[in-house]
């Protein structure tokens, strides 16, 4: 039952959709929506969970239950599964009743898997085909669950799959930015890490690694090194001063130039001078839309002139900070959505940080919003090649009164900023290719007013100590008392451990001495020999491999607990700081792993705690989201602009970053995970919020909003970006979004399409009519079709009214949505809030029980198998009985046997 | 920069600040680089690729213009029963040589403007319009990743306006396996130096303390390796195969320090000639090109002849004819006599693109059967024909015949669906429908892989070859 099973292997439906018209973005009318909170109870009522006690069957000697099997459940399966999955006919492929009922030895243990899901979802038998009574189905569960869970536990000792996998390299990049005091960005040309079969990129199966990337490894971690630690003096530190008056000034020089040109072009003619000079000047009343020069006294304007060509807008760099003015005469205004570009010429420097520093205020009180700040870079080498981009992340609120500039500043490390302008050194200022760059000042709000700029100073590259702090951590300081080897000894002893995750030994520590004192000789300085020789720390497999295993002779404690299966405590804190941080541990985590403490349960359960609340929890969130709903389809998302002008490119950003956040804030408030289905909150932008007609939340931070009962936009089902990513960009996909939904939220994913799948007779007038639920219909009559799409379809078709960026919609094409679908059993699910609510009466545990198998995945880096079936139903039950809570649910799982096992 | 290993910075590298020569990425571990291979120094078994990039497009007039005759760039008829005009009647003695195609392109930036599209006439790569850039691997660095190990050089990488230029402003034609691309080298001086002029001793220097690196690495492996289980031992065996592998490729690398430079007459060219010296500096390129695969210094160049949108020093070449800058030809068809002048400019480059081919074929394949060119693939073309149009490339494949191409035809696969005719205002060209959709380019890719030897079946997207050339 692992076989490979996406999607869009049946993309023929793919091709289907015609367009649809986007419709208003408002949501469904709230009159007869369910009472969610009533179901979320009465569904939990329902769970198996909810009143079983933990297993104790510690002292049983586990075996099959065949007397069971024969005496209570073949003669009901006979009576309602054999007629279809028999001996006369195996509808779907399936037959039954020659299954090896001996779950502990047999073979066919994925077959009575399914069994057990489609008999406790309901989806077996099918009401038209057999009866099958409550009490019945109650003892097929209850046998088949007890089997399942303890020949689980028995088969742990089976040889499984094993954790033991290098790191991913988003976890790379997080590792050198703890260990090294640095930026991200440093692995940029490693190549992306492939995706398991079960969506996770830091799965133990799918790590591989090549000489090429072995190769690359070494080139990330010298970049970084070289980033992080000062070779020589310190370089020199440029200021570019710019203050609104002067740029002004040549403003209005250009526009005294305009009206010459004028007075000289037309000086034989009076009339046609004196309407032309009146044009030109009353234009230059007239109050530009984009960024612009005001002249506060008077009300003058000059638009913002800039144009790329020969780096004539450029402004040169001082070697000392420039004295600019608080306030002047004029101001730079930059209307909301617009930007203010200040070039600064090919100096900008490629490494250390560019510290931009603005003196801005509102320009009026009239607006209610902010006025925010983002900082853009930029360069424009020609008419056709040319980048700009956001290089800040959260936007400065601009709530200074007009007329009191206050200081607004970003420190942005420029080692990752990609792509730069990359003629800058073989052209010089004034060629074409320009080798210039500038930054531009947005004001990036969507609702607040114009901003006013005074001035704008930037420094770089701008050190606050040379060397850097971790550049004294990483080497210490230079001491002439010192010998360089006891130097290197020193950086060496305190440097292994943090990235090697444990004590080295005398000898590592030696070998590493010995490769220092070969290099030292063809480097000039100390620095130099050592960036290469940690390096080497860093492509060691002690570095790349995270490892369950220790190494034999060094680590005293190791027999003791290879013998219990148990991690050590070393091995406990890395595969946690994986886990919780995507990155190394700590030295607090590594400290308490030193001193054996750490798989004591309070004070493990103290660093769960202390680690979610660190701000690196948030790479958690990041990645596991990602993955877990691949997020990455967004990242290749084409939405038809024709068909829905509004959707743009921070659009599509905000809407990649929703589900995270929201995830986050769970995660925070260690709420419900059942939120996921539905809440009456959820976590917004401006942006979003107008995507989705929410009002009352400004500015382009994420934060927490409550939800009318009536906007329906709780849960992750209506989220716009995961609708979108599951549309093919002209219309919404039923198929995508069915198949996506049980895959990644029910842990349910269909088989796959059978080889000989037929095509749809797209040139077939009377399929080109059809609605889209018409034809899917028509496609599932098809017998090759049928048993997967019965499956598939009721999900998807209960999506209909979202659209293909996520908007309601009423109407498709002219005709009315149809968003009924009817499940295999008859089941039928009304729209959104019908599968909402079937999911939250009926659906709880399997949800439930699917986020912490795709967590605990996650967590363990490799895939689950039968043996781990006991264990995820284990923490399942727990997390049901403490009350479902996501924190809580990481807790358990980063205290369970599994995780605590090798 | 007194840190040796500055020059090994590949960041620095793709900021187009380092003039080193470009290569993947054993040169840069190993400074002069990959292995002497008894079997691939054997002439036999040598093959060969050249590419060769003119920007811009070509004279595309109607079929009612009187300049439709002589001044189409892509001949008239089809098959063997073909017509050169006057664009290319100077490869006329090259006839049984070449192929000529037309009708194909690559199929992600078609409805792109065609000064974006150098980025990708070799690699078929998703370069896009605006915003988000990503490429992939380009054909030569493909082929280079299969046999760079057999030369000294892996790859030659040469272009007018050299580095890197922008992101759709490409001044190279290499991009390799991560779709970054590769700085070419424009001055002839630092080729020849880079080919021919010994530098042995910061390469062995490098290379000894590699090898002391990796020394580290692989004992550090067996010790852990030691502590594995058998299953985990399975998967890690990879890290120890690819240490294994990088210390046998310095190893290889460092029998290059005792292998002679192949000598060659420096004062047979003029090494500080500039592109306003267009035809000498042409000559002079295709010479290095010529020389570097005689001494088999390399098996794959690829020379983007000029940038696209005439902007640079590349903007010279057209000065050989008589014009003083080469891409307002492509602007100015409307103009009196404007087909016959791009076209006029057209033939200079095909003319020595012709000088080339035919120098390889003059030359007996060293150590080897036939001549040289029967043994080298030489890829000419652009990624436009008519104005902006990223359509319909005109390509011409010369030589390989000892890899199987046949030659003396023109595969004309667009036919009458050419479009064509100079740009009067209104929508451009690219930004139309198109109801004629042409053939993927890389199928031809990958019959040229093939032939180099290269086991592949799918390159830039598209799978499957180009039967019966």
């Amino acid at each position: 039952m692992n076989s490979v099973r996406r999607l869009a292997v049946c993309t023929l439906l793919g091709t289907l959709s015609s367009p649809a018209l986007a419709q208003a973005a408002n949501d469904p009318p709230a009159a007869d929506r369910p009472d969610f909170e009533a179901l979320k109870a009465s569904g939990a009522e329902r769970s198996r969970y909810a009143s079983k006690q933990p297993e104790t069957s510690a002292g049983l000697a586990p075996q099959a239950d065949l007397e069971g099997f024969r005496r209570e459940v073949a003669p009901i399966l006979s009576g309602a599964c054999f007629r279809c999955h028999g001996p006369d006919r195996q509808r779907g492929g399936v037959r039954i009743d020659d299954m090896d009922p001996d779950l502990f030895a047999g073979e066919d243990v994925d077959w009575w898997l399914e069994v057990l899901a489609v008999v406790t979802n309901g989806e077996m038998p099918p009401a038209d085909e057999a009866n099958l009574s409550d009490e019945d189905r109650g003892k097929i569960i209850e046998w088949l669950s007890g089997e399942v869970q303890g020949a689980s536990s028995a088969r742990r000792a089976e040889h499984g799959h094993s954790s033991f996998r290098r790191m991913t390299r988003y976890e790379y990049d997080y590792a050198l930015q703890d260990l090294l005091g640095l930026p991200a960005g440093y692995t940029a040309d490693l190549l992306p890490d492939p995706v398991s079969e079960d969506g996770f990129q830091n799965s133990s199966e799918s790590l591989h690694i090549s000489a090429m990337q072995l190769q690359a490894y070494l080139e990330a971690s010298r970049s970084a090194l070289r980033s992080a630690i000062a070779v020589g003096d310190p370089p020199p530190t440029l200021h570019w001063g710019v203050h609104a008056d002067q740029v002004a000034a040549l403003e209005w020089k250009r526009q005294e130039e305009q009206l010459d040109k004028i007075r000289e072009r037309h000086k034989d003619d009076p009339e046609t001078l004196e309407k032309k000079l009146g044009d030109q000047l009353a234009k230059n009343e007239k109050r530009p839309g984009g960024a612009h020069y005001e002249e506060l006294a008077t009300g003058r304007f000059a638009a913002q002139s800039w144009h790329y060509s020969k780096g004539r807008f450029a402004w040169a760099p001082e070697s000392s900070p420039p004295t600019l003015p608080k306030t002047g005469d004029t101001v730079a205004v930059v209307p909301r959505g617009r930007g203010l570009i200040i070039e600064l010429g090919d100096q900008l420097p490629l490494e250390g940080v560019m510290r931009v520093t603005v003196e801005a205020c509102r320009a009026d009180l009239d607006h209610k919003g902010d006025p925010s700040l983002q900082l853009h870079f930029g360069w424009r080498a020609s008419n056709d090649s040319r980048a700009v981009f956001r290089v800040s992340s959260e936007d400065h609120i601009v709530d200074a009164a007009p007329g009191s500039p206050q200081t607004y500043q970003w420190d942005v490390p420029m080692g990752p900023v990609y792509p730069r302008n990359s003629v800058r050194g073989t052209n010089k200022m004034g060629d074409l290719p320009s080798p210039s760059e500038y930054i531009k000042l947005v004001n990036g709000s969507l609702s607040g007013g114009p901003l006013h700029v005074h001035s704008v100073h930037v420094a770089g590259p701008v050190h606050e100590q040379w060397p850097s702090p971790s550049h004294t951590r990483i080497l210490g300081t230079a001491d002439e008392e010192i010998s360089e080897l006891d130097r290197a000894r020193s950086a060496l002893t305190g440097f292994l451990p943090q990235a090697w995750r444990r004590v080295p030994s005398e000898e590592e520590i030696q070998r590493k001495l010995e490769l220092f004192e070969r290099m030292r000789p063809e480097f000039t300085s100390f620095e130099g020999a050592m960036i290469e020789v940690l390096a080497s720390v860093l492509a060691s497999p002690n570095f790349l491999y995270i490892s369950t295993a220790g190494p034999t002779e060094h680590s005293s404690d190791r027999d003791s607990a290879s013998i219990s299966g148990r991690l050590s405590d070393p091995e406990l804190a890395a595969r946690l700081a994986m886990f919780l941080w995507c990155s190394v541990p700590d030295s607090e985590l590594a400290s308490t792993a030193r001193q054996n403490r750490l798989s004591e349960p309070a004070v493990l359960r103290a660093q769960i705690d202390r680690m979610l609340g660190d701000e690196k929890a948030t790479r958690f969130s990041q990645q596991f989201v990602r993955q877990w709903l691949d997020l990455s389809l967004l990242d290749y998302l084409q939405i038809d602009g024709k068909l829905y002008p509004g959707f743009s490119a921070e659009l599509k950003e905000s809407m990649i970053e929703e589900p995270i956040a929201f995830f986050h804030e769970t995660l925070r408030g260690d709420h419900s995970v059942l939120e996921f289905l539905h809440s009456d909150f959820s976590v917004l932008n401006e942006r979003l919020a107008k995507h989705y007609g929410v009002d009352g939340v400004e500015g382009n931070h994420f934060r927490r909003v409550e939800l009318d009962p009536e906007q329906g936009r709780g849960g992750l089902l209506v989220q716009a970006g995961l609708l979108a990513m599951n549309s093919d960009g002209k219309d919404s996909h039923p198929l995508k979004r069915g198949i996506w939904m049980l895959e990644r939220l029910l842990n349910d994913p269909p088989p796959p399409p059978p080889p000989a799948v037929p095509e749809i007779d797209l040139t077939d007038p009377e399929i080109a009519k059809m609605t889209l639920k018409e034809r899917i219909e028509q496609h599932r009559d098809h017998a090759a079709c049928m048993s997967c799409h019965a499956k598939i379809d009721p999900w998807g078709i209960a999506f209909e009214n979202f659209d293909a960026v996520g908007s309601w919609r009423d109407e498709v094409a002219g005709k009315p949505v149809d968003a009924v679908g009817v499940l295999f059993n008859g089941q039928e699910l009304d729209g959104m809030d019908g599968l909402k609510a079937f999911l939250l009466e009926n659906r709880q545990d399997q949800f439930v029980r699917a986020l912490v198998h795709k967590l605990t995945t996650f967590a363990l880096g490799r895939p689950l198998s039968f043996q781990d079936r006991a264990a995820i139903d284990g923490i399942t039950g727990e997390v049901r009985r403490h009350g479902d809570g996501l924190a809580t649910m990481v807790q358990l799982i980063a205290t369970s046997d599994l995780f605590l096992s090798k | 920069m007194t840190n040796p290993i500055a020059s090994l910075d590949r960041r620095r590298f793709l900021r187009g600040s380092s003039v080193a020569l470009a290569l993947p990425w054993m040169e840069s571990l190993a400074g002069a680089c990959p292995a002497p291979n008894e079997e691939g120094r054997s002439g036999a078994a040598r093959k060969r690729l050249a590419c060769i990039y003119m920007p811009d497009g070509v004279p595309m007039p109607l079929a009612e213009d009187p300049a439709y005759q002589d001044w189409s760039w892509f001949p008239h008829g089809s098959g063997k029963d073909f017509k050169l005009t006057k664009c290319l009647e100077v490869l006329e003695p090259l006839r049984n040589d070449i192929t000529i195609f037309s009708g194909l392109s690559h199929p992600l930036v078609r409805a792109v403007h065609g000064h974006s599209n150098a980025d990708q006439f070799l690699t078929g790569g998703p370069t896009g319009a605006v915003g988000h850039y990503a490429n992939t691997i380009s054909i030569d660095q493909e082929f280079a990743s299969h046999v760079g190990e057999q030369t000294r050089h892996a790859s030659l990488v040469m272009s007018t306006d050299g580095g890197t230029g922008t992101p759709r402003g490409s001044h190279t034609l290499s991009y390799d396996r991560s779709g970054r691309a590769i700085p070419a080298q424009h001055r002839p001086k630092k080729i020849f130096d880079a080919l021919f002029v010994k530098r042995d001793a910061d390469a062995a220097q490098r290379l000894a303390w590699n090898q002391s690196a990796l020394d580290d690495l692989l004992a550090e492996a067996q010790t852990m390796r030691r502590s594995l289980t058998e299953q985990d031992r399975a998967a890690f065996d990879e890290y120890l195969q690819s240490v294994r592998e990088t210390e046998l490729r310095v190893e290889k690398a460092k029998r290059w320090l005792h292998i002679p430079l192949p000598e060659v007459d420096e004062d047979s060219f003029d090494l500080d000639v500039t592109p306003e010296d267009s035809r000498n500096y042409l000559q002079t390129m295709y010479g290095l090109m010529f020389l570097a695969f005689q001494t088999d210094s390399t098996r794959t160049a690829t020379y983007q002849l000029a940038r696209e949108n005439g902007i640079g020093q590349s903007d010279h070449l057209a000065k050989a004819v008589g014009f003083p800058l080469s891409h307002q030809l492509s602007h100015e068809t409307k103009e009196p006599g404007g087909w016959k002048n791009f076209g006029i400019y057209c033939s200079y480059l095909a003319e020595e693109y012709g000088r080339f081919v035919t120098r390889l074929k003059e030359t007996p394949e060293p150590g080897g059967e036939g001549n040289m060119l029967d043994h080298t693939q030489v890829l000419f073309g652009s990624a436009s024909s008519a104005f902006h149009l990223s359509r319909n490339y005109p390509l011409i494949l010369a030589g390989g015949k000892a890899m199987g191409f046949r030659h003396g035809e023109y595969v004309n696969l667009i036919g009458d669906k050419a479009f064509g005719g100079s740009w009067s205002g209104g929508k451009e060209p690219w930004q139309q429908e198109f109801t004629h959709e042409d053939k993927p380019l890389s199928h031809l890719f990958v019959t040229m892989l093939q032939r180099l030897g290269v086991d592949i079946d799918t390159f830039g997207g598209s799978t499957g070859g180009m039967p019966g050339i």
